[in-house]
């Protein structure tokens, strides 16, 4: 069972520090995070930003739904071949609007499953928390398997200026 | 702070001071509880129009049901509703992603019109159940939809609308996820557990705020392609398809931009009144009607470039189709409401706008924009009536031999649009009773990334655009 604590600051400076500090104490990245109740800018408190794999969704979406247009609208050409206007059978101009309807479709439905499965929502342990945090405090989190480190922890924590730390 | 905030109306300098994060939650989710009496009556007034609006609905396809030329005023509230209901909402997306920092306060407001849209689709049941199959009596009218099965308009019709709700709707949820935190965090009674249960256990982790971003960037995409779909359904299916010879390429793509102008309109409209009765006037800057002011009067423009760029290939054509087209649509029985119709949606409008000292103010500009909405709900009657007032034996023929006279609204149809202009109110006005009118952790991103600075002798405003 994992362990968590929770410092609470007011102001983003220090908030920044304690993730330096923790840093520097050798817990690892990922192991700490930062809470807060509105977007700060990309790297304002030196956090570990993990990386995501949305854009592959969308992209492997897109190339499944293109090949199924091909293969939809040859089939059905070659299966009926009406000469239409004197133009060939596979005719391309006449396929595109299908195999772009059909590679947006499967690019958006595979970015919907995408977005689902990358926001990690719903959080059904959402763990320690304060609900100051969307009053503008910032919440710096450690999760510990070795309670030896919770000590060190609470150490940076308050080095850094923490004005309460929470258990759970 | 009275004094800037004083100035900063007058003069459009001095920005008022930031607002502290936890007195920004606080209020903003105050807003939701403690309705005015003002507020109940106009809730109550509307709420019985919308009633009305839907019985009469339901009376008028009860007993005219099989009459299409009776149903021209309920497609253009149809097309109305959309063009004011899916418009808005844009204003949720596209400036976000131009990062325009005046924006953040008010996507809350913009996002709340895609519930609308649920009213649209009420009103446009019956049309779908009137609306004549591709092939009748043997003989296939001239559609987009070439050799599809004859139920086609009636199914993507339907299809579409809903995917733009969906997508409207999810669109809203995305950004107000944290705020739904917010609720569970601050808010009291069945808000705290509405709040808790669709927070989906929100903390603010730097993965929930990246994929946030994601979500409202992915699902506003999303809403712009379905509709522009959307506008393209209703604009050839339920109103071109029903006149023979009325082709237009231009007529979708004109009936959009429109609808933006009129969604813009709108959330001026809303904003003017939330900002106004609801106190939040440190919260909404001028900064924010300067803005919509500007994109209003771009918008305005487009409408008579759209229209002329429409009407010149008609005008310069003169074939037999042409004229019979410019007969129905312009010079015909409608020619008044045509005329009304453009100058309240443009002509007045743009020389309203064109003034800088109207669009850094509020009252003017809110005047405005119920006449842009007077002349699109105007413009629509033009299009659409006169559409559906086509005999059904005559949609068959190459162009409109004879143009129908004029179908005046009965008093069913004056209570159908009555109800539906109602609901538009209605829902926004509710939707501030369930969340917050503003989005408190936008309006809190709005203050941490901009700062009201001294410069030189003047005043500015400090924006920060680290993305």
């Amino acid at each position: 069972m994992s362990k968590s604590i929770l410092g609470l600051f007011q102001q983003p400076e220090p908030a920044a520090d304690a993730m330096d500090g923790l840093k520097e104490a050798g817990f690892e990245l990922g192991t700490f995070d930062v809470l807060t109740g509105t977007p700060y800018p990309e790297g304002a408190f030196g956090e570990h930003v993990p990386q995501h794999r949305l854009f592959r969704f969308p992209a492997f979406g897109a190339i499944i739904g293109f090949t199924l247009s091909v293969f939809l609208t040859a089939v059905t050409q070659l299966a009926y071949p009406l000469v239409t206007g004197g133009k060939p059978i596979l005719s391309v101009f006449a396929m595109l609007i299908i195999m772009y309807e059909m590679t947006m479709l499967a690019g958006v439905i595979a970015t919907v499953i995408g977005i689902v499965f990358e926001s990690r929502l719903p959080n059904m342990q959402p763990g320690i928390y304060d609900t100051r945090i969307t009053e503008g405090w910032i919440g710096v989190v450690i999760t510990f398997d070795d309670e030896s480190k919770v000590a060190d922890a609470e150490s940076v924590l308050n080095k850094a200026g923490a004005l309460e730390i929470k258990h759970a | 702070m009275t004094n800037e905030a004083v100035a900063h109306e007058s003069e459009h300098h001095a920005p008022p001071p930031n607002v502290e994060a936890d007195v920004i939650a606080r209020e903003l989710i105050a807003t939701t509880t403690g309705a005015s009496g003002r507020f109940k009556a106009w809730a109550w007034i509307l709420g019985i129009l919308s009633v009305v609006g839907i019985v009469s609905l339901v009376v008028k396809f009860a007993s005219v049901g099989d009459d299409s030329t009776k149903w021209g005023y309920v497609a253009a509230l149809v097309s109305f509703l959309l063009s004011v209901a899916g418009g808005a909402p844009m204003i949720a997306m596209a400036p976000v992603m131009a990062k325009a920092n005046w924006v953040r306060p008010i996507t809350r407001l913009a996002s709340i019109f895609s519930f609308v849209s649920v009213i649209t689709l009420i009103m446009l049941i019956p049309l779908v159940a009137i609306l004549p199959p591709l092939v009748t009596e043997g003989a296939r009218r001239r559609t987009i939809w070439y050799l599809a099965p004859d139920y086609s308009p009636h199914i993507w019709g339907i299809a579409g609308l809903l995917l733009l709700i969906v997508t409207g709707m999810m669109l809203f949820y995305s950004a107000a996820l944290p705020d739904f935190a917010s609720m569970r965090d601050h808010s009291t009674g069945w808000r705290q557990r509405l709040g808790k249960r669709l927070a989906r256990g929100w903390v603010g982790t730097d993965v929930q705020w990246r994929t946030l971003r994601m979500r409202i960037g992915m699902f506003g995409t999303f809403y712009f392609l379905i509709l522009v779909f959307v506008n393209f359904l209703i604009t050839t299916d339920f109103g071109q398809s029903m006149v023979p010879g009325w082709r237009d390429a231009i007529l979708p793509m004109a009936h959009t931009v429109s609808g933006f102008q009129g969604g813009v309109a709108a959330v001026v409209i809303a904003l003017y009144f939330s900002r106004r009765f609801m106190k939040l006037e440190k919260y909404v800057h001028l900064d924010a009607f300067w803005s919509l002011g500007r994109l209003l009067f771009a918008l305005t423009l487009l409408w008579i470039y759209f229209f002329y760029s429409s009407f010149i290939v008609f005008w310069y054509g003169r074939s037999e189709n042409d004229i019979a087209t410019l007969n129905h649509q312009i010079k015909g029985p409608f020619l008044p409401v045509f005329i009304v119709g453009m100058l309240l949606i443009w002509f007045v409008p743009w020389w309203i706008l064109i003034w800088n000292k109207v669009r850094r103010g509020t009252s003017a500009m809110v005047v405005g924009s119920f006449i842009i909405l007077i002349g699109l709900l105007l413009d629509r009657i033009r299009m659409f009536v006169p559409a559906w007032s086509v005999p059904g034996d005559q949609i068959h023929q190459k162009w409109l031999a004879e143009t129908p006279a004029a179908y005046w609204p009965t008093i069913f149809d004056i209570l159908i649009m009555a109800g539906g202009i109602s609901s538009i109110a209605l829902i926004v006005m509710l939707m501030t009773r369930v969340i917050p009118v503003l989005s408190v952790w936008q309006v809190q991103e709005f203050n941490l990334l901009s700062k009201p600075i001294k410069y030189v002798r003047g005043h500015a405003t400090l924006v920060a655009k680290p993305d």
